[in-house]
């Protein structure tokens, strides 16, 4: 089977930010392909490359095999085209006037629509069912009228390849329905090549018979909607927890959002110390005091972001006067604070000479046998000069501290009001 | 379809208001006399065929800018050509070379139109399509330093020279000399043409640059050509009859609401019927008062309030129609 669309090393550039990065992607004539990601992973770039608006900073794009950068526009527009999430059309054009401009490379500059033209214009309202309105401007419609007229001029256009950036999005369930079936008719019967663009993982798995999951610019998974829609993929794009189920009658996939938060009284009657600073364990703090679990939070410096927050959800705290490294007192406070907890976390914060001492209370805890749970990625958050904050915690990792990746994980790990009782 | 019904409504109905207009006249109403009263017919048949050619370049102008800046309110006197046109004009007058050739005056305004029009554009413009305020205002702007240009260069010439140059600032349709009106006539009839040509390509770019680049257009050179030719006309129009406001706004508008929003039929109604628009207010200037007043307060008073009343309709709806 021939390529409909081959991009080879493409890596595309916005005002000199790369969006995306060294990809490569093979779709063959007749496909049907839905494109996933989470926003800012590079999906509308890569359609923008594909459909010319966008040149590659480097990497070469071809259209069954036609370097896209010689191919003339008008060829371009006979082998693509694409359907907009929503067209700002700022003048009434009847839906038949704007069906009709899906013909526009194929009408002469000085000649009227041939029959042929009209003819393709017809089938076109005929099949997403606007011909009965053709004669309505366009503003005057509701949203589902006009999308399927704007997806009637792309049928006009009679392209070899259609994009679909969330083409749907706008839609209530039923016109999405008939957009998507009618573009799965186009795909079965005309081989017609689809590549759409959805947050919609459901519909996505539904329609299309592949999937390419793309993440940061670069291709993270790319095959049938199962094996690419597993629980361990979408967490570790989407950040968020999932459920994948398959429905037991129809055999579809279906995708939850996993239940993110544990009930309200989950963490009642237990202790948690947390060394935050910086205001990057406010999240944390605020989080865990909704789960209902008793705080205390130190050493960190009066004034900060972490403290101020830490005050108002009522978090007993060590404090330090700002700008100053942690003096002996304050690790003291902190230390007894620790004492009273049952379990101590590490947030994500960053580490200083200064604040390099509260990873004793950390020592300690670990020392008289309470759980300590480690933020990870300490690399990154380290600036020490020597590095002393990473040696320190990779040897609390090794006596038993535990490593978590986000609250939602660090929920799962700490003891609970149930697991106690 | 009523709109082709409406279009060949405006076609049928101009030579009738053409007609209408070369009987209104400061002598009489009526028909002058072919025989005896030959210098005055003449006289109007000028006034009437220069007021079409001045409506329908200003006209089409304002359907082809509100199209590629894809905006309602786009209009050759808003826009600042108008002005910086009018300013290349008075150089041409005032600094003599208008004398050597009738074609100098409307290549002077051309060529300040369009460097008008590039920084009205380029500061209105932060990346993306250019705001509908910020083309306002950069037009405003720039009309003002243009006009306070033209101010200076009133002021300096000879006092002889202040009152055709203001009287010109206002707008009105003498003509100077027939070759003025025949160069002007060729160069609008060839940019209306020109225009019309690209009609697919500006149904396409109304939708925006985007989905008129994946209907196969060429965008920048379009854009560019098309600027390039509703400028040219504009300021042709400019150079001979003055600053005439708001006819680019009117006419479109009313064009598009009857005759619809499609290219091949908006550009040839637009044109004469802006043709006969302006010719008819230009009897009216002629015939109201016992004094011609000049024919651009006529459009003024008339634009103005349309054009506020545009511009508090877009808040409620997208487009104006």
């Amino acid at each position: 089977m021939t390529n409909a669309i081959q991009l080879q090393h493409v890596t595309a550039k916005y005002r000199e930010h790369p969006v995306l990065q060294n990809l490569s992607l093979t779709i063959k004539a007749g496909e049907m392909v839905g494109i996933l990601g989470p926003n800012g992973a590079g999906k509308s770039t890569l359609f923008n490359v594909v459909s010319g608006l966008l040149s590659p900073a480097s990497g070469t794009v071809k259209l069954f095999d036609a370097d896209l950068r010689r191919m003339p526009p008008r060829e371009r527009a006979r082998a693509i085209a694409v359907v907009p999430q929503e067209l700002d059309i700022p003048v009434p054009y009847t839906v038949s006037e704007i069906v009709m401009m899906g013909r526009t490379v194929s009408i002469g500059r000085f000649s009227s629509p041939t029959a042929q033209d009209r003819q393709a214009v017809e089938r076109a309202m005929v099949y997403t069912d606007v011909a009965d309105i053709r004669d309505r401007p366009l503003n005057e419609l509701s949203g589902g009228e006009r999308q399927r007229a704007i997806v009637a001029m792309v049928l006009a256009q009679e392209p070899r390849i259609i994009l679909m950036d969330e083409a749907t999005s706008h839609l209530d369930i039923n016109h999405r329905l008939e957009i998507m079936q009618l573009v799965e008719r186009l795909n079965r019967e005309e081989g017609v090549t689809v590549m759409l663009i959805s947050h919609d993982l459901q519909m996505a798995a539904e329609f299309s018979r592949r999937l390419i999951v793309l993440d940061h610019g670069q291709i993270v998974a790319d095959g049938e909607p199962g094996a690419v829609l597993t629980e361990e993929t979408l967490r570790r794009v989407y950040h968020c927890d999932v459920r994948v189920c398959q429905d037991p009658k129809t055999g579809g996939l279906s995708i939850l959002a996993a239940p993110r938060l544990p009930a309200a009284g989950t963490g009642k009657g237990i202790h948690i110390h947390a060394v935050a600073g910086g205001g990057c364990g406010e999240a944390t703090l605020r989080r865990l005091a909704l789960c209902g679990y008793t705080l205390s939070c130190g050493v960190v410096s009066r004034g900060d972001m972490d403290a101020e927050v830490g005050a108002v959800l009522g978090v007993d705290l060590a404090l330090e006067k700002p700008f100053s490294p942690i003096s002996r007192e304050a690790l003291h406070t902190a230390n007894e604070m620790a004492t009273k907890a049952d379990a101590l976390i590490l947030t994500p914060i960053p580490f200083g000479s200064g604040n390099l001492a509260n990873l004793e209370l950390l020592d300690q805890a670990l020392a008289a046998g309470k759980p300590v749970f480690i933020a990870a990625g300490i690399e990154e958050r380290d600036f020490t000069h020597t590095r002393q904050a990473e040696q320190a915690i990779r040897a609390l990792l090794l006596h038993g501290a535990i490593p978590y990746r986000d609250v939602a994980e660090l929920l799962t790990l700490l003891p609970t009001h149930s697991g106690r009782s | 379809m009523h709109k082709s019904r409406n279009f060949w409504l405006v076609m049928g109905l101009t030579p009738i208001i053409l007609m209408l207009c070369v009987m209104m006249g400061s002598s009489g109403i009526g028909l002058p006399d072919i025989t005896t009263e030959r210098e005055i017919l003449m006289l109007r048949l000028t006034r009437v065929l220069c007021g079409l050619i001045i409506g329908a370049a200003l006209s089409s102008a304002g359907v082809v800018f509100q199209a590629v800046l894809r905006n309602p309110l786009a209009e050759p006197y808003i826009l600042g050509v108008s002005s910086g046109a009018g300013l290349g004009a008075a150089i041409a007058i005032v600094s003599g070379i208008s004398a050597i050739s009738a074609a100098i005056l409307p290549l002077c305004a051309f060529i300040m139109a369009i460097i008008t029009l590039a920084i009205v554009y380029g500061l209105s413009h932060n990346g993306s399509s250019p705001s509908i305020y910020g083309l306002i205002l950069s037009g405003v702007i720039v009309s003002a330093i243009c006009s306070s240009l033209l101010m200076f260069m009133v002021s300096v010439s000879s006092i002889e020279g202040m009152h055709s140059i203001l009287w010109w600032m206002l707008g009105n349709l003498e003509v100077s000399s027939y070759n003025v009106l025949i160069i002007i006539g060729v160069i609008v009839t060839a940019g209306c043409i020109g225009l019309w040509t690209l009609s697919r390509e500006l149904n396409a770019l109304t939708l925006g640059h985007q989905m008129a680049h994946h209907l196969g257009i060429r965008v920048k050179v379009t854009i560019i050509i098309a600027l390039l030719l509703a400028t040219l006309v504009a300021s042709a129009a400019v150079g001979v009859a003055g600053l005439i406001g708001f006819v680019g706004l009117i006419v479109p508008h009313i064009m598009r609401n009857l005759v619809g929003a499609d290219h091949r039929r908006l550009i040839p109604a637009a044109a004469i019927g802006g043709g006969a628009f302006l010719a008819a207010c230009d009897a009216l200037a002629r015939t109201v008062l016992a004094v011609e007043i000049p024919v651009g307060v006529i459009t003024a008073l008339l634009g103005g309030p349309f054009f506020i009343f545009l511009l508090k309709r877009r808040r409620t709806q997208n487009w104006l129609e």
